[in-house]
């Protein structure tokens, strides 16, 4: 199974492991409970360390910048479309026909128009539109090349050439390998912001050449825009695994200039699938895919960065529509694929909110979770994120406001 | 002196590098089968660099290497991983989160959750997967004798019985589950930022869940600590930090009630060197409940206790 070295997240423990003992006791762990029972109950509550404070980010610098007429939550605030089609999906084999069919019935259902028309509420013809996958779990759980067909037929016969349509991911090499190329999409461009030495990244070499510049930087440091940051005060490990991976490893993470430079708007076109309680979709999908410098951002921010990081006006006032790949889901096991949970969904989503997307999919996962038998932990804490984005302004997380409409 | 000390340095060094060693069955472990690379090994954190995230719940319970091995049949391609941990109660406790709803093989030799796509396979200190990412069934004859034939030098051991420490009546059965850390407990209930329960990477939780005529279906989640002062420090810092969503409706010296977010209600209890926790309950729990006849959930209250009030 093709397995990406994506170090999604860090270790939440510090604990040196040589230290535990076994079930019935160890040596090792005896000085600690003599400490302990000379103490009272009041010393050991006072001692007990207070949960961490969040660290500080530059969300108010983007906050400043005024709303413009595409901003999110774009034309259709709350409003998340969902067409399923049982026959679209059976195992491997994806019925281009039917998604086809289906992205046609969602597009329609969002925007009231038909799909020709419905091209002009988001693009002109001068618009250089990047498509925004997920090519993580290819075979298993990315982005369907039928679902990034349709979307590209679409805008193609509202009139934008081909050329000024980018596919892109955060890492060049996953386009590659999940089957986003040339030779499949003519005419259609793709990039990825960085490149990742993914021998290097999983010890098979210690040539370090293909990622790393003599004067100590990653190649595709210029790559990403010094002048356009998301900065949180927690810095990335200075390790060369973590550099290969993540470009840079202060606090600061860097957009990408082709999403600065090049881009005019963007479509998202995540895919279905959970990340530990929480779900890996719309917002997680951008918040971690447009920056670099993000294992950092994990522990202490998490889902805080699905929303501060498309606050900034590049994301905010570009990304103009969510197509959710729902063709396939994964409920448990995620962000990385894992066979055993993946299973045929059959399904397409559609907003223009992407908070009220996420809490849609939430919701649905929630419910497979359950009735797969997975445990479930239900706190608020995994969809709190949605109500930060909803008092920014960026998206709808009330689910009275929320119209789910089944198409 | 100096050989007495070389000695117990290479002792030390073949026992670690035997510790180490990841067991992968050679070419033709089925007709055609051969290995398409080198064996790949991930030690401690470096963990990270092989798994897309999810590799702090193998580190929380207990991790010491990973041995991956790539096969391969023309255009066929089988992948090995073992996981060796470092006790079975942490391979245990690791194919527990793993496993979903079992679904086992019995051709298989060992515990295991299978299906075309993915093995899941427990032995002793090793948690394995045999992945096909074809995902096609054709290949399961060849997954099977992948499988068998790593098992056969993976050494047997049993872990301790911590499930036992579950009450038996009313446990849905498949539900139960241990934990060693934040990371685990989080799949079942947040009582708290952090270590809430003080587990510090070296106390084993279990969980399970519950059905009962009148709760409805509940979870219970039980800590054993080595002694009762760290219970009791586990325990106050429990109801210092507990989490922002949870109130605490009442209170006791040594047991306190909660109403969670869902409008659903929690206890916990510090009874001697555990603590004792039911979330879910969709009724009201007393602080003290009435006495039960041995062996029914909760357990009756020990002596020495605090009385009811």
């Amino acid at each position: 199974m093709k397995r990406h070295a994506y170090r999604s997240m860090e270790s939440r423990l510090s604990l040196n492991r040589r230290d535990f003992f076994r079930v019935g006791g160890a040596a090792g762990a005896v000085a600690g409970i003599g400490l302990l029972a000379g103490r009272s109950l009041a010393a050991a509550q006072e001692q007990a360390p207070a949960p961490p404070a969040k660290p500080a980010t530059n969300i108010a610098d983007a906050l400043k910048f005024p709303r413009t007429k595409t901003s999110l939550p774009g034309p259709f605030p709350g409003r998340v479309v969902e067409v399923r089609d049982p026959a679209s999906v059976s195992g491997a084999k994806v019925d281009a026909a039917a998604v086809r069919a289906m992205f046609a019935k969602g597009m329609m259902a969002l925007t009231g128009k038909d799909l020709v028309s419905s091209f002009g509420l988001f693009f002109t013809k001068d618009d250089v539109v990047g498509i925004k996958v997920n090519p993580v779990g290819p075979g298993l759980i990315s982005t369907r090349l039928e679902v990034v067909d349709a979307v590209i037929d679409w805008l193609a016969a509202g009139g934008l050439p081909r050329r000024n349509i980018v596919v892109w991911d955060r890492f060049d090499y996953m386009l590659k390998d999940a089957g986003f190329t040339p030779e499949r999409y003519p005419g259609v461009s793709f990039e990825g912001l960085q490149t990742m030495d993914e021998a290097a990244a999983e010890g098979k070499t210690k040539d370090n050449s293909r990622w790393l510049r003599p004067d100590g930087t990653h190649v595709s440091a210029d790559n990403f825009d010094r002048d356009v940051f998301y900065w949180a005060d927690v810095e990335g490990p200075k390790d060369e695994p973590y550099l290969n991976q993540h470009v840079f490893n202060g606090k600061h993470s860097y957009f990408g200039r082709l999403l600065t430079r090049k881009l005019t708007k963007i479509i998202n076109v995540p895919v279905f699938k959970n990340t530990g309680n929480a779900i890996s979709m719309a917002t997680k999908n951008i918040g971690y895919g447009a920056v670099c410098n993000t294992n950092r951002l994990h522990k202490p921010l998490f889902l805080d960065v699905c929303v501060e990081v498309p606050a900034f006006p590049v994301l905010r006032d570009k990304w103009v529509l969510t197509v959710t790949d729902g063709i396939k889901g994964q409920y448990d096991g995620g962000p990385g694929p894992e066979a055993k949970f993946i299973y045929d969904q059959g399904a397409l989503f559609f907003g223009t909110d992407p908070f009220a997307m996420d809490l849609v999919c939430h919701t649905l996962l929630v419910a497979k979770r359950k009735e797969m038998g997975v445990k479930v932990n239900e706190h608020p804490q995994f969809t709190e994120y949605l109500r930060y984005a909803e008092r920014l302004g960026l998206g709808v997380a009330d689910p009275a406001k929320i119209a789910h409409i089944k198409a | 002196m100096r050989r007495t000390l070389l000695a117990a340095t290479l002792a030390a060094v073949i026992a670690a590098l035997l510790a180490a060693s990841v067991v992968t069955p050679p070419d033709g472990f089925a007709p055609g089968w051969v290995k398409a690379e080198a064996l790949r090994t991930f030690g401690g954190s470096r963990l990270f660099d092989h798994i897309d995230g999810g590799a702090e719940l193998y580190l929380e319970f207990g991790f010491k290497t990973l041995g991956v091995q790539r096969y391969a049949r023309g255009a066929d391609e089988l992948v090995l991983e073992v996981y060796e941990m470092t006790g079975a109660e942490s391979a245990l406790g690791l194919y527990l989160m793993k496993c979903g709803i079992e679904t086992p093989l019995v051709a298989i030799a060992a515990r295991n959750s299978s299906e075309a796509a993915q093995f899941t396979i427990l032995k002793g200190q090793y948690f394995l997967h045999v992945n096909n990412a074809s995902g096609r069934e054709d290949l399961v004859p060849a997954m099977t004798a992948l499988a068998n034939r790593a098992l056969e030098t993976v050494p047997d051991e049993r872990p301790a019985d911590l499930l036992s420490m579950l009450p038996a009546e009313g446990l849905v059965p498949g539900s139960a589950v241990l934990f060693r850390g934040p990371v685990g407990l989080q799949a079942v209930f947040t009582l708290g930022e952090g270590d809430i329960l003080e587990q510090r990477g070296d106390v084993f939780g279990v969980s399970g869940a519950y059905e009962e005529p009148l709760d409805g279906r509940f979870s219970v989640i039980l800590v054993a600590y080595p002694d009762s002062a760290r219970a009791a420090a586990a325990y106050a810092g429990l109801e210092a930090r507990l989490d922002p969503y949870l109130t605490i409706i009442q209170k006791g010296e040594s047991a306190f009630v909660f109403k969670d977010f869902k409008k659903e209600y929690g206890r916990a209890e510090l009874k001697g060197d555990r603590i004792e926790i039911r979330v879910g309950l969709v009724t009201p729990p007393a602080l003290w409940p009435t006495l039960r006849p041995s062996g029914s959930w909760p357990p009756a209250r020990s002596q020495g206790e605090p009385p009811p009030g």
